[in-house]
């Protein structure tokens, strides 16, 4: 009865209610522009809503982070400039939507998935959270290592033509990756001496770059080409389609929740291995992955929606941060004199029921808010690309400065932009890149770790491989996620098994 | 001698063009760490009591990179007006000896050395030793057993083990994590057995029972935890490196005008007293400085001296700190 | 394995490079640690970039067998005059917006860029430049507080003098 109380506070209190909306309306925007970030706008609330009452600053910064995750796939659907990197995996299939005339449609679909998504992610947060932080803690050097190697499997789904050329894009990435100060060593890695390369290559800018900068230089082969009608008869998906669709998107969430609640991992690898597992699984699309298959862009948005739920799962309950962006709400919660660790619920125990409560809230305002103003939005892809492309240019360049306040992020953007321009252009996949940059530190410090650990006895390494249960569940879904990917199955298994 | 005559130099040459009134306009605050981060958390509290006393806003910009090179090449970079303030933490002052960048912080003007962190010691629930003479014991026994979290060669975590490792022989396993949180949180999976980390990060975590309390890597008992014994009690001969810990400033460049510097201190002064900010410290395991002046010159000097010979004798300086003239403490 | 027949012109020069350049990183990454560990900090660079060499050279030689398309030629098909100058005018932006400031770069790059693209009048296209520029300035600069690049035009004493008239009023 007592959480019901809590549960409700938000709900029930109009200024409450007003500023969780209010966060949401701003979330999406700020998710949206590229170079914005969550984190970002998260910490600039905090000097902002310092004298306030603790509640009302969480109800704002909680509608940021929900309507934030759900923004970033605007853009990625319409422009295929990504908002932040866990959209990457929906420009995928969004955009080649709106080149279809289909983005209403798209943007419709989405956010009924992430709307999904996030209450998954609410449920199991809900229910289970000390369950699931106790299980995620459990996660050793190798296991992370595992999980990284997972997800580079992926690099197979997202090359469509020459194998070779994938590999190339996703050993490229993987190497940009690495730029920098070694984190562990402090060692210099390909920085030629230069300052500004200690901190790596941004992965926002490289994202920008490789899907925004390049996608407009390309489009300007077809300045005269006629501008794509859009179709916005339909925006609510058809009940029909969201049922066909609901065992593909709890799938999604499930690995979403679980990838957000672990603390080296967020809702962009969650969103990508969402897109893997969807490509895996699904039988039959209507339309091939990469080209506008409405599972490419289920799986990614329910996913990284749902992991929102699951960055909390940790914070609330152990005061470990699930994300970067949970990280900046324990800061918030010192500045309030709050205690986030884990006793955190025995001292505060309001502020887990209160939580869950404004998610729940700011969920239903990405419904709305979602779901209303698609029409203008879709009419911004029918813009003539002769004012559309300036436009991406300019947003694109201070995005990327934005990110750091840095103009050598612009640089690399520029570079990484005219390098996707011709990747493209020659046929070599550019998202393989962006998936190595995101894996990259992932593989390369717990690889080392697990190393490390061991004092560097190989053998040893492999005999806690296989004694441990979680490294062999993990180590088997690499064999099988390599095995998919061979001719003997796809061509062969595949058909006579899922006939 | 000379920087005195340039500073006083800049200072007139400033002064005279509407600088009785400073602040006339913005200022902006460059942090050295990213949003979300200690530093961060620190700077964007004592900022808006800061901004009430001068009357102007302070607009926070993080430039995170290079372990805070980039930022603290940034303000000095900027005009010496006392428009560009460094909000920072004690890495500039391991630069130096580490070949990082060719300044610190005795190249610049204190304003306010707000806050300091206790280091101490903790280890993994099972770990089968309670105090500093048992893992000492142990680890003597099971040489190579016993696995400790650091942050990197130059971190705290490497600089604390080179304190102990002054003084007693230990071979342990090290692992390198990507900051303490992460390293704390690997404690508590078992992925290492002790972590040499900041009071303020593993408080809270203790209380809990998530993780036991070894030592404290100071010279006296600490209040948030009466109960663990410092350092000094199992190793007396550290004392010489003691207080010792990472800490938070604000610094501007060197020949900022004095009425500006003034107007600063007393700015950040009324900032880290107000009572908010110092309950946060407090909950945060930080003990309060408030340092500005010559005090602040001095501990700042302190803390290059200790650092910079421990990291040397350790073996990881890239550079001897006699050539910077930095005495052994 | 692959699906395309035919190449591109330049596809075989870029590939090349490409081989090039991973040769290069492979030496770069050789020369952080050497083969001294496993978990050294050359290990992972060292491995993708000797990843990178293999697969470049494989696509390098798939492109060796490939007919180039017919009638293709470089700068219509490839990098057309319209491509070739929306990069150099976007590098040019970049160099400028550090010496000249953000609102007057910006302004230059959205005018000519969008009067050469759209082909709309002089007017049209400036009005349009500065109405996409006060939006982006605001969210930026004004909401979240983002320090654009000032250059020439002393930004923060006109904003003070403007807060000043609107506490006074």
């Amino acid at each position: 009865m007592e959480a019901l109380n809590y549960f409700a506070l938000s709900w029930l209190s109009p200024e409450l209610l007003a500023l969780t909306a209010l966060g949401t309306f701003l979330g999406i925007y700020v998710g949206a522009i590229p170079g914005l970030s969550v984190t970002m706008a998260v910490s600039i609330l905090i000097s902002f809503t310092f004298s306030w009452d603790v509640n009302n600053a969480l109800c704002l910064m909680v509608g940021i982070f929900m309507g934030g995750v759900y923004g970033g796939s605007r853009t990625a659907i319409l422009l295929n400039i990504p908002g932040a990197p866990s959209a990457i995996a929906t420009a995928l299939d969004g955009y080649p939507l709106a080149k279809k005339g289909l983005a209403g449609e798209a943007i419709g679909l989405s956010t009924v998935m992430s709307v999904i998504g996030g209450f998954v992610g609410i449920i199991v947060l809900a229910l289970a959270a000390p369950t699931i932080s106790e299980f995620a803690i459990t996660f050793q050097p190798r296991d992370y290592l595992l999980l990284a190697i997972l997800g580079l499997t992926l690099v197979g789904s997202l090359s469509s033509g020459s194998l070779a050329k994938g590999l190339f894009a996703g050993a490229l990435g993987v190497l940009v990756g690495t730029v920098g100060l070694d984190p562990l060593t402090a060692e210099e890695r390909f920085t030629f001496g230069v300052i500004e390369l200690w901190d790596g290559i941004n992965v926002i800018a490289a994202m920008i770059g490789l899907f925004g900068v390049s996608e407009a230089l390309h489009q300007l082969h077809h300045l005269d080409k006629a501008i794509i009608k859009q179709k916005i008869t339909r925006i609510i998906p058809p009940w029909a389609d969201i049922r066909k669709y609901f065992p593909l998107s709890l799938q999604s969430s499930f690995i979403g929740v679980i990838i957000g609640a672990l603390p080296g991992t967020g809702g962009d690898i969650a969103a990508l291995m969402a897109y893997d597992q969807a490509k895996r699984s699904t039988k039959k699309p209507d339309v091939p992955f990469g080209h506008g298959a409405k599972e490419g862009l289920i799986a990614p948005e329910a996913a990284n929606n749902a992991a929102v739920g699951g960055a909390f799962i940790p914070m609330l309950t152990l005061g470990i941060p699930g994300d970067a962006v949970t990280a900046v709400f324990i800061g918030a919660l010192f500045i309030h004199g709050l205690n986030p660790g884990p006793l955190l619920l025995v001292e505060q125990p309001h502020m887990f029921w209160f939580t869950v409560g404004n998610l729940t809230l700011a969920n239903i305002f990405v419904l709305i808010f979602g779901l209303t103003g698609i029409r203008i939005f879709s009419k911004l892809v029918e813009c003539p690309k002769g004012v559309m492309i300036p436009l991406i240019m300019l947003l694109s360049v201070v995005g990327a400065y934005a990110i750091n306040n840095s103009v050598i992020d612009i640089w690399w953007m520029l570079a990484f932009g005219i390098l996707g321009y011709f990747m493209r252009l020659y046929n070599y996949p550019v998202g393989p890149v962006i998936l190595g940059v995101i894996l990259s530190k992932l593989m390369d410090e717990n690889w080392r770790r697990a190393i490390l650990s061991e004092r560097g006895d190989m053998g040893q390494f492999f005999a806690n491989l296989f004694s441990s249960p979680l490294s062999c569940v993990l180590f088997a879904a690499i064999v099988l996620a390599l095995f998919t990917q061979t001719p003997l199955w796809t061509k062969t298994l595949k058909p006579r098994l899922f006939r | 001698m000379k920087k005195l005559i340039l500073s006083a130099f800049a200072g007139l040459a400033l002064s005279s063009m509407a600088m009785a009134d400073y602040p006339n306009k913005d200022i902006q605050g460059i942090i050295q760490w990213g949003a979300g981060g200690s530093t961060d958390t620190v700077m964007r509290s004592v900022a808006p009591h800061a901004e009430k006393v001068l009357g102007a806003d302070i607009i926070l910009t993080n430039r995170p990179g290079g372990v805070g090179a980039i930022a603290t090449k940034f303000v000095n970079a900027k005009k010496a007006d006392g428009y560009t303030l460094l909000m920072g933490a004690e890495n500039p002052q391991m630069y130096k000896v580490l070949g990082l960048a060719d300044i610190d912080y005795s190249d610049m003007i204190p304003i306010n050395v707000m806050a300091r962190g206790i280091p101490m010691l903790v280890a993994q629930n099972d770990a089968p030793f309670n105090t500093m003479q048992e893992m000492i014991d142990y680890i003597k026994a099971n040489p190579g057993t016993v696995k400790v979290g650091s942050t990197g060669q130059g971190g705290l975590a490497s600089i604390v083990m080179a304190m102990i490792e002054s003084e007693v022989d230990l071979d342990v396993t090290t692992v390198p994590y990507n900051g303490d949180g992460p390293a704390l949180t690997a404690l508590q999976g078992g992925a290492i057995d002790v972590m040499p980390a900041v009071l303020g990060a593993a408080v809270q975590h203790i209380k809990a029972g998530r993780m036991k309390a070894i030592t404290l890597v100071d010279n006296q008992q600490n209040a948030v935890l009466p109960e663990v014994a410092p350092i000094t009690e199992t190793l007396p001969s550290l004392e010489k490196y003691l207080p010792y810990g990472p800490f938070f400033g604000v610094f501007v460049k060197q020949g900022t005008p004095d009425d500006a510097v003034a107007k600063l201190t007393e700015a950040f002064a009324t900032g880290a007293e107000a009572e908010d900010f110092k309950a946060l410290m407090e909950t945060r395991g930080y003990g309060i400085m408030n340092l500005s002046g010559q005090p602040a010159v001095d501990f700042l000097d302190n803390y290059r001296s200790v650092s910079s010979w421990l990291v040397h004798d350790a073996g990881f300086a890239k550079h001897s700190p006699e050539e910077f003239n930095i005495p052994r403490p | 394995m692959s699906s395309q027949t035919t190449r591109y012109p330049g596809e075989r020069l870029f590939s090349f490079l490409l081989v090039v350049f991973s040769i290069f990183l492979l030496w770069r990454a050789y020369l952080i640690s050497g083969f001294s560990d496993l978990s050294s900090p050359g290990a992972v660079p060292m491995g993708a970039s000797a990843m990178m060499v293999i697969s470049a050279c494989i696509a390098f030689t798939q492109t060796l067998k490939q007919p180039p398309v017919e009638g293709g030629r470089f700068f219509y098909h490839c990098l057309p005059m319209v491509v070739g100058f929306m990069m150099a005018m976007v590098i040019i932006y970049a160099v400028l917006l550090e010496q000249l400031g953000f609102i007057i770069a910006s302004l230059l790059f959205l005018f000519i860029t969008l009067r050469t693209l759209s082909q709309r009048s002089a007017l049209w296209s400036l009005g349009l430049a500065v109405i996409s520029l006060a939006i982006i300035y605001i969210i930026f600069r004004l909401i979240f507080q983002i320090v654009l690049p000032e250059g020439v035009v002393p930004e923060r004493e006109i904003l003070a003098v403007v807060s000043r008239l609107w506490e006074d009023a």
